[in-house]
Order: C-alpha cells, then structure tokens, then sequence
C-alpha cells in the first residue's frame, strides 16, 4: 500500500500517458525539449542585449568622465568616440553590435586600451570557474547533507546547530567573513607560527590559495541550501505514507530516506540552478577581498566605470550560462520527478 | 479493566471528515501559540518594531544618544562606559545607531518580501500551474530580467526618479524577485501532479481554490526559507546600494550601511562589525522560528 | 631679496628631500634572489603605452620601463638629465636641443637614437589616439600643436601633415630638436612627463602586422598588448602581467646606467585597503600605504610603528563652492564656508593625523608655498558668521545646498565631518549627497551641482605653472568646476607662464594665489602625505612629494637594493 503511493502512478488515465512515456519516445521527447530550449535563448539574448544596450546609454556618466584630477578636453573626448564609434547613432551602434556578436567579436575595452573583450574574459574565467566548481562540489554535499540531517533531528541540539550556522553564513556578509579568515588564518598564524606559515592572504593558486576563498564563496549558499532541504525535507517526513514507513523500522527506512530525498530535491536543484550560474561567473566581493584576477569583479567594475562592450559581453555571458542553469533544472525535474510534464 | 481506546486510524479519519474551512484561523493561532520558539520569535520582532518606531522619542528623552553626534576624537573604538558597544568611525554612538537603523533595515528587509511574494509568487505560480506555452513564456521573461545588470538598471532608475527611500524599495524589490518565483514554479509543478490535486479536480474545485487549499500549503516550506533568507540579503542589497549613493544617505545609519564603514576598521574595532551583524542574525533568527511556527500551524497534517 | 628668497628656498628644498632617503649603502645587500620589491599599486594600468598612461597607478609601470628625456632631481628644485645629458635653450626661449646620451639603449639592446624620439612624440601626439597628457602641456606649448582639437581624425592625411607641422626634429642620431610656438620656462618640467618617450617604429609597426595609416589607432597600441613587445628604454623590463593580480619588473641590462640592483619589482593590484594590510603583515608585501581607519593599528604595534612613516605630496584639496548658484556667487558667503571648517580637527581626528592643514594653495615642499597666503581663510567661526552677516545671507538660504560626494569611503568620512561643521559653526544644514562617481564628474561638467568636494590636485611636475590654469575661465567646466569669476586672473596667469625667468614668474603666480584664497574661489582643507611602512630592509629609497600614489620612491629606484635580513 506505502509503495504504491510512493511510486505509483494513479490509475486514471494511465494507458495512454504510459505509451507516450515509453523509453525511446522519451528520450526523444527530452531531446526535442532541450533543442527547443536552445532555440529560445536566441530571442532571449536578443531582448537582454537590447535591453541592456538601452540601459547603458540612458546610464548618466560617460566612460571618459575620470574619477577625478583632470579630465579630457571635449576635443579629446570627440577624438575617442569617434575611436570607438559611439559617435554613430544609437540604432546603428545596436545593430553593428549584433553583426558582430554573431561572429564571435564583442569589441574593445574601453578601461583595458587595444585588449579585445573576448580575450580579457577568456584568460580570466578559468580562475573563477576553478573557484565557483570548487565551492559548489562543498556546497552540494554540505548543505544537503546538514539539511537532511536537521530535518531528521528536528529540534535536537544538532538542529540548533545548523540553524545557527546557516544564520550565520546569511547574516554576515561574505567580505566580513572573508577578512575574518584572513585576519585569523593569514595575519594572527603567522604570527602565532612567528612568521613561519599563514594561509595565504591573497592570489590565485592551485594549492592552499583556494582555501579561503571557496569557503567564503561556499559559506552563505550551503546555509541556504541546507536550510531549503531541510524544509523540504520536512515536508516530506510528514507525509502519511513516510510516516507510517518510518515506524516500520530500519530496513523500510533506508528506501524510505531514498525516497525522501527524491522527492525533496526539486526545489534544491531549483535553488542550485540560479547558485551555479553565480558560482561560475564570479563573487565581486570573494575576487576583490582574495585578489582573484577572474571575472566576477568584471561585471560591477565594467558598469562603474561604463565600459559598454565589456557590459554587453558580461551581460552575454551570464545570460547563456543562467539558460543553460535553467535548462539542466528543467531537464533534472523530470529524472527526479517523473509526473512533472514539461512542455 | 481498561476501557477500550479508539484507534489511530479512527483518528486520522476524523481528520479527513473536518471541513477545512471552519474555524481555520482560530485552530493556527492555536497551534502557533503553543510553538514556545515562534512565539519567542514574535515577541522578538514585536520587541524590534518597537524600537525602530520608538527610537527618536527616546533619544529626545535622553535614553539614548543621539545618532548622528560626531565625537571625532573618538573614532573607531571599542565598547567603553560612555559608548556601550563602542563608536564609528567619526566617533558616533554604536548602540544607538544600531536602534536607529532598525527603521531602515526592518522596513526594507521585511516589506520587500512583500514585494517578492507578490510578483514572484504570483508569476511562479501562474507558470507552474497553467505550464505549456504559459510556462515558458513567463519563464523565458524571468530568464531576461535576470540576466541584465542590475546596477546597471538601478543606476538609470535614480537618474530617472530621484534616489529616495522608495526608489531604493521598488529598486531591491524589482530585481530580486526570480528566485523566488522559479522555485514558486518548481514546487507547483511537481505538487499539481499529486493525488489529491488530481481528487480535488475531479470534485470540481475551482483553479483558485486548488492553489489557495492545495498548493500554497504544500509549497510553503522552502518559500518561508527563501523569504527568511532574503531578509538579510536585501539590507545587504540596500547597503550596497547606499554606498553608490542610491537610497539613504550618510549620516542616516541602517545596518547594512554600519556593517560597510565598519569593515574599513576591522582591524581597529571589529566589533563595529559584529554588533549590526549581530541584530540582523537575531532579526533572521526571529523570522526563521515565526516561519517554522507558520507552517506547523498551516500544515493539515500535523493537526492533533 | 633675492638672496634672501633663495635662502628660503633652500631651506625648503632641503627639508623636502632630508631625511627622505632611507637605509644607506653601508647595509649589506642580500643575495641576488632575494633582492626583489614587492609593493601594491592598487589598480592595473589601463595601458602598457605610458604615451596613454594618465593615472598615477599607471604611470609607476611606465616610468620604470621608459624614460623621458629628464627627470625632477631629488629636492624638486630643478630638472636633471635622464635620457638626455644636457639641453639647451636658445635665447629666445623658442628651441630646446636634447643632447641625447650616446650610450642610451633599448631593452632588446638597440641603441636609441633621436627618430626614435619624434616618432614617439608623434605618436603620442597624434589625435586619433586622444591621449589624455597631450592637452594643455604639449599642444599648448611645442610649435604647431595647437591645432590639436581641429585635426580630422577620419582623415588619415589631415593627422600626417598635423604631425608633420609639429616643431619635432631630428637633425642628427644623438639630437633632437623641439621648437616651442611662445616661450615657456615650465617645459623643462614637461619634458620630464613619464608620457613623453620615445618609441621603436619597427617594433610597433611588427606589432601591427605592418605599416598602418594614422588613423588606425587599434594597429598602434597592438605593440602594448604584450610584454614581449613593450621595449622600452627604461631601467625595468616587463617579464610577466597578469591582469588584476600582478605584473613583474626586472632589470634592463643594457640600460646607460648600469643594470639596477633590484633583481625583481612586482606591482601586486590589490584593491581591498584590508587584504593589502594583511598581505604586509604576513611578510608578503614589502612597501604598503597604511590606509586610514588602520593608522592607529600601526602606531599602537610596537614593531610596525617603526617602519612606518609619514612622507608629504604636493598634493593640495578643497572644497569647491559653484558660482553658479546665489549666494555662493559672493566672496563673503563662500569665505564665511571656508572658515567655518575647522581643519585641524579633520586632520588630526578624522584622518588620523596623515594629512596636514592649509588654507593656501600651494603645497609645502614647493616653490609658491607660503602659509602667510591662507589667513583669510582660516577657521574662525566667529568672523564666519559676520561674515555672512553682512552678506545678508542666513543658515536657512545655505540649508537648501547639497554636498555632493563621491561614492568613496574616505570622501564620505570627510563631508560627513564637513557637513557637520557647517551645521555646529554656521547652523546650515548642508545634507551630504553622496553619487556613484561617474555621474558626480558628469555633473561637476555640466555644473549641477551645490558645492562639491573634497576635490584636489597633485602636482605633475614641481612647478606653480602646472597649477594656476586649473581656475582660468577657460577651465570652467573642465577643472574650474565653481566657475567663479576672478577678473584679471587669466591674464596674470597667461603672462606668469609665458615669463622666462623664474625669479620673474614667481611674484605673478603669488599674486594669483593670493586672488584665489581672498576670494574663496575654492576653500582649501588639507595637504595630502602618507604614511606608509616601509621594511628597514629596504635600502637607499628616494622619496620625493611627486612620487607616484602609495609607490614611495619611485622616480629613483636604480639604487635601491635589499639588505640582508
């Protein structure tokens, strides 16, 4: 009786979804969806450039207004838009734009003289996506891990535990906590070690350089996600069925813990998706306190200082990597929830 | 001789034969009354409410100091008999500012949740339930506010309309709302396909109804903890962009804003850091034991 | 008089530069490996080509790996030879012959000759590139630049005969020759700008995949984009640039001098103030500049207080009050602002003692400085309020004013301070405002705005011209932000700078001065130094107040060497 309920499908209705379910028609369906998806983020990207275009040139302040001391005569500031063409009309700075997106050339920056755009990203995202797979390979396992655990447990001392580290993780910002790390690992054991060894304070390394980083990165995604699962692990645990299975007693609960997990893992990944794409673009915060030379801190200095190509290109770039997020998102509800139907 | 004692099964049916509609309200205060730490919880928030309201009437009767009085000479320093959590950076009282930027913080951490519910509720729910060609629309729509800049387009609104408190709401309030409306959708998606949604269609419930009964309950839990969790993270949002000069302006404290100028001196005072951060943990703290509280409250199943 | 003037000046010129120069050569050096500086210059350069360069971030890669044709000496009373051995002027004051250095090299062992020279200034020069230096030092003073602002940049043969009509020539390979269209007794100091190099046309020309016309401006910096391109005919090389992290120097061997003794210099950019702090305290950084809110850390730490110290700039800020709007149109209202700020408190408490007050324009340590000049704007709340007394203005008139401030940490402790000020001495209530700073410079230009600060100034190069033109009316609304109206200081400040002889200019540039405190165009707060640890294993540094920001000593780092430690 538990089982059916668990994994059952109602009876109603149930032939003709079966048939369209067979195995090959569904990976063919998957296929289909994932193609279309693809096919969507065309349009998707051409709204968010137009978008974005719009915005940047409506933005007061122009990239060659200095942050102080002298500024460039108007004659000099002539002379570098005509060098960057923003001296065309607008439409014609749009459309050129998309001409050149479509082969690859995102144009120059303007706070890096003579660097192509596409080559500024390109040597810096390994180091952010080193950081961003690192933080989340800790944040999947850890913030599921204490979730389901906390939900378990519920109001015991190890609940009270987790919740007060996921308050923490969220209430502190992640530049306080990173300069805590550096100031107890970096500054008070080197001298603690009279100068012999620290954490490293800053830099990229593929070594005790990541260490810091990636848990600062990693802190405030875990105590979320390990507070979601939790929910959402309780709200499963309530169930009938898991409840009268659980009373059952151990060897009914490790299928019912599969179960459990199962079926709580949607808004997880939902939660993870969206995590990924931020992971992988960078932290401003984690790259400015770290001094990582990745492209997180591209994305807030391009709008500051209103580099427009590199706003575009930032803004490309996240938009595909949120797509992509999405789609694996879609694509992984139907594998954890086959009753989910998707379009 | 024992009497006979009816059975859980005769219990639980009892349940399915209680109207969900009667005396609904009454039964969740009730049980949210009995939840010590909810309750602990609200007395807390009520405490902060309290403050934020209250603070310029006790700075007028002399309680505590006033917020924007610079002491220069004592800048950045730590908990001492005049200053009972130390001073800023231009030597301002700690404590009362921290009262004082309850208002602020409070205000936008708490209402803009609002704002969240409202158009992220709304647009994930309308997406998970209604799916197909709805579903995707709606979520390629999210797909494109996500990805522009968001300081980008918040630049543009304050050069538009002029930074004031609202902007700044409407601003935080604006940008935010995916999150929550993606998982609003990944909920309903999944819940639709359950039994009882299918019972309850089948008995002839209107959409409205179903969503109202059936899937808001269900769904609650991780959207109590992605509004509990946005709390801090939109005063976080509010002090960052205070610091470009959109949304309140110095000498006006709000934590977010103490927790910025203090990290300058982390080295000289931490504790200019830890104190703000303190009242926003207990303020989350607070939110997560009433959210908790809500959905036992809420939740059918756990009806005695 | 005169030697009395002199005597003055002397005195000044020594304190600038005693006790300035730490370490000496007795110390022993370390071995070769560890004879590198690592120092943190806070941002990356936005160009490699120091023609390009306009900040001081920037500058410091750039004066290592070229140098112009002079330098400031170490007192910054004059100019001394670098590239060049010697000059001449002409009677006239119209021709400057740099007598180049026969032995002067290229990092890849060329030697350098004077076409390098005019194609570097032309390069430099031409108005496709809009490089920021050019104006108003070059095309304002070297024959035929002028026409800077006019030169179609589409037109690739209206940018050649520009070039060509310019006063640069080269008659043989070790001179080079600069024709001036009025006499300027400042362009000694304008030759010694870090952007006015020389160039390599067959290495940029290789860089660009050949020849390029002149309005090809991507073709002429491509020579930038890479370390291995970048032969300059400085003291440094750059062996390797990591953008946002570091970038390494090392030694040029065939420089004239001799290879400097430094084995290495990298340049970290590091831009957290916290993270710079903590790198320096586990032993990674050698050289840092303490930032404010940690001053007292440092003096409090009984090892760290001793190697650090306070070194002045000529760097000079104030308070800029737009003219624009009533009442700060009058002298008396904007006199009454600037006296109401009590300087010595934002000094000594605010900014933790690492500035100093001034009330006149002209930093100490420079030729023009007299404390003298400044005593009408000093604080005094008392004759402030007389002061707006009679001009019938009251605090509420002034209440409707904003403080416009940069979106920076400091700026906002500052008018913080400042507003609270007016607010305790004056009983205005002038609210700060603080705005991201690009749109506060796009406003400042457009003049919408109140009043605005802290702005400032750090000298170019020690010589008052380099200052004055900043509030000519010509400059409102490029540097001149207040606009405000001096009659007769444009042309006091034309002819100060077209005289000869300094002893002739200096007389003129003080009355300008004077001008410009009575009549509070601006109101002046504080000089700019920093304090900055220094490791005691650093040896015979040269600082000087014009030193690139928070690079200590960087006009000289030939003979610096690390001592065994």
């Amino acid at each position: 009786m538990a089982n059916t309920a668990i994994g059952g499908r109602p009876a109603r209705g149930a032939l003709p979804v079966r048939r369209l379910l067979a195995p090959s028609s569904r990976g063919a369906a998957l296929a289909l969806f994932v193609a279309r998806r693809v096919l969507w983020m065309v349009p998707v990207l051409f709204f968010v450039i137009l978008i974005t275009f719009t915005l940047m040139h409506l933005a007061p302040g122009s990239p060659w207004d200095k942050a102080g001391g002298r500024q460039l005569s108007a004659s000099i500031v002539e002379n570098l838009n005509t060098r960057y063409g923003l001296d065309k009309p607008i439409w014609q700075q749009f459309l050129l734009y998309l001409w050149n997106v479509t082969h690859f050339d995102f144009g120059l920056s303007y706070q890096y003289q003579g660097r192509t755009v596409s080559a500024l990203l390109v040597s810096a995202w390994p180091y952010t996506a080193t950081l961003g797979v690192l933080a989340f390979c800790v944040i999947v396992p850890a913030g599921i891990g204490l979730g389901v655990v906390a939900a378990l447990r519920q109001n015991s001392r190890i609940d009270y535990i987790a919740m007060g580290f996921s308050t923490f993780g969220a209430s502190v910002p992640n530049f306080v906590v990173g300069m805590l790390f550096i100031i107890v690992f970096g500054v008070m054991l080197y001298n603690i070690t009279g100068g012999n060894y620290s954490l490293p304070v800053s830099g990229f390394g593929l070594d005790d350089h990541l260490i810091m980083p990636v848990v600062t990165l990693a802190l405030l995604p875990t105590a979320f996600i390990a507070r979601l699962t939790r929910a959402s692990t309780l709200d499963i645990l309530r169930q009938d069925y898991v409840r009268t299975a659980w009373a059952k007693g151990l060897s009914e609960r490790l299928v019912v813990l599969k179960h459990i997990l199962k079926n709580s893992l949607i808004p997880i990944v939902t939660a993870l998706g969206p995590t990924f794409a931020f992971l992988v673009t960078g932290s401003v915060i984690v790259e400015t306190v770290f001094v990582i030379p990745g492209i997180g801190r591209s994305f807030v200095e391009a709008v500051t200082s209103r580099d427009y190509p590199m706003i575009l290109a930032t803004t490309v770039l996240f938009s595909v990597v949120v797509a992509i997020a999405n789609l694996v998102v879609d694509v992984l509800y139907v594998f954890i929830d086959p009753r989910v139907r998707l379009t | 001789m024992a009497l006979p004692i009816p059975s859980a099964p005769l219990v639980q049916q009892q349940d399915w034969d209680v109207p969900e509609q009667v005396g609904l309200w009454t039964d969740v205060w009730r049980r949210f009354r009995r939840n010590r730490l909810a309750v602990a919880g609200a007395v807390i928030v009520v405490i902060l409410v309290l403050d934020a309201v209250l603070a310029g009437l006790l700075v007028q009767i002399g309680l505590i100091q006033d917020p924007i009085k610079q002491h220069v000479e004592l800048s950045a320093t730590g908990p001492s008999a005049a200053h009972l959590l130390g001073t800023d950076e231009l030597g301002r009282d700690t404590l009362s500012r921290l009262m004082f930027g309850a208002r602020i913080s409070l205000t936008i951490g708490i209402l803009v949740q609002g704002i969240y519910v409202l158009i992220g509720g709304t647009i994930g729910l309308v997406a998970g339930y209604a799916g197909g060609r709805v579903d995707n629309l709606l979520m390629r729509f999210t797909d494109i506010w996500f990805a522009f800049p968001d300081l980008l387009f918040v630049l543009v609104l304050v050069s538009v309309f002029s930074p004031s408190l609202l902007s700044i709401f409407v601003a935080i309030g604006i940008v935010n709302w995916v999150g929550l409306a993606r998982l609003v959708r990944g909920q309903v998606l999944s819940i639709k396909e359950k039994e009882f949604v299918e019972s309850a269609r089948a008995v002839g419930s209107s959409h409205f109804k179903i969503v109202l009964r059936h899937l808001v309950p269900n769904a609650l839990g991780p959207i109590i903890v992605t509004l509990t969790f946005g709390i801090p993270a939109a005063i976080f949002l509010e002090a960052a962009l205070s610091y470009i000069g959109v949304g309140i302006q110095p000498p006006t404290p709000s934590w977010g804003v103490m927790i910025q100028d203090g990290y300058q001196a982390i080295y000289a005072a931490p504790s200019q850091v830890l104190f703000p951060g303190i009242a926003i943990a207990i303020t989350m703290l607070s939110f997560s034991f009433i959210g908790d509280g809500l959905r036992d409250a809420l939740d059918p199943r756990m009806r005695r | 008089m005169r030697t009395i003037a002199l005597g003055a000046f002397a005195v000044l010129a020594t304190f600038a530069c005693g006790g300035n120069t730490t370490g000496g050569s007795s110390a022993q050096a370390a071995p070769a490996d560890q004879q590198v500086l690592r120092i943190n210059d806070g941002t990356d350069p936005n160009s490699l080509d120091p023609t390009q360069q306009t900040y001081t971030y920037e500058a410091a890669v750039g004066r290592l790996t070229f140098q112009p044709l002079l330098q400031p000496n170490a007192g910054l009373t004059d100019v001394q030879p670098a590239a060049a051995q010697s000059y001449d002027v002409s009677s006239d004051g119209l021709t400057y012959t740099f007598h180049l250095r026969s032995d002067a090299k290229w990092a890849d062992g060329k030697p350098v000759v004077a076409a390098d020279w005019v194609y570097g200034w032309k390069h430099f020069l031409n108005p496709a590139l809009a490089a920021g230096y050019v104006d108003p030092f070059f095309d304002q003073t070297i024959a035929g630049g002028s026409g800077y602002s006019d030169v179609d940049v589409k037109s690739a043969s209206a940018i050649d005969s520009y070039l060509n009509g310019l006063g640069l020539s080269a008659p043989d390979d070790h001179t080079f020759v600069v024709k001036l269209a009025a006499p300027a007794g400042y362009f000694k100091w304008v030759a010694s700008l870090w952007v006015a190099i020389p160039l390599r046309k067959d290495i940029v020309e290789q860089a660009a995949g050949g020849a390029f016309p002149s309005t090809d401006t991507t073709k002429a910096e491509a020579w930038a984009n890479d370390p291995k391109t970048i032969v300059g005919n400085g003291m440094f090389k750059i062996s390797d640039y990591t953008a946002k992290d570091h970038l390494t120097l090392v030694p040029s061997s065939s420089y004239w001098g001799g290879a400097p003794k430094l084995q290495k210099i990298i340049y970290y950019f590091i831009s957290d103030g916290n993270t710079a702090f903590a790198k320096y305290r586990t032993g990674d950084l050698d050289m840092l500049n303490v930032p404010i809110a940690n001053v007292d850390v440092v003096r409090q730490d009984p090892q760290l207080s001793k190697q650090a110290k306070l070194y002045p700039k000529l760097s000079t800020f104030w308070m800029t009050y737009n003219a624009k709007e009533t009442p700060l149109d009058n002298a008396d209202v904007r006199l009454a602002l600037s006296k109401s700020i009590d300087r010595d408190k934002l000094t000594k408490d605010v900014l933790k003692g690492t500035d100093t007050p001034i009330q006149s324009f002209i930093p100490k340590g420079m030729n023009g400085y007299d404390s003298s000049l400044g005593d009408p704007q000093k604080f005094d709340p008392a004759a402030a309020k007389q002061l707006l007394q009679k001009a019938g203005v009251t605090a509420a008139d002034l209440s409707k004013f904003k403080l416009l401030t940069r979106d920076t940490t400091g700026n906002k402790t500052v008018n913080q301070f400042i507003s609270q000020q007016w607010q305790d001495n004056l009983g205005a209530n002038i609210a700060v405002d603080v705005v991201d700073s690009k749109t506060v410079t796009s406003r400042i230009r457009k003049g919408q705005f109140d009043i605005y600060g802290p702005d400032g100034w750090g000298a170019d190069y020690p010589d008052q011209q380099d200052w004055f033109d900043i509030f000519t009316s010509a400059a409102c609304h490029s540097l001149n932000w207040g606009c405000v109206n001096m009659p007769g200081y444009d042309a006091l400040v034309q002819k100060a700078d077209s005289t000869k002889s300094d002893s002739d200019r200096n007389p003129l540039y003080k009355q300008a001065q004077k001008q410009l405190i009575d009549t509070a165009n601006v109101g002046f707060i504080y000089q700019q130094a920093e304090y900055n640890l220094i490791r005691p294993y650093v040896q015979n540094l040269t600082i000087t107040g014009i030193d690139d920001q928070y690079i200590p000593g960087d006009l000289y780092y030939h003979d610096v060497f690390i001592s065994k430690h």
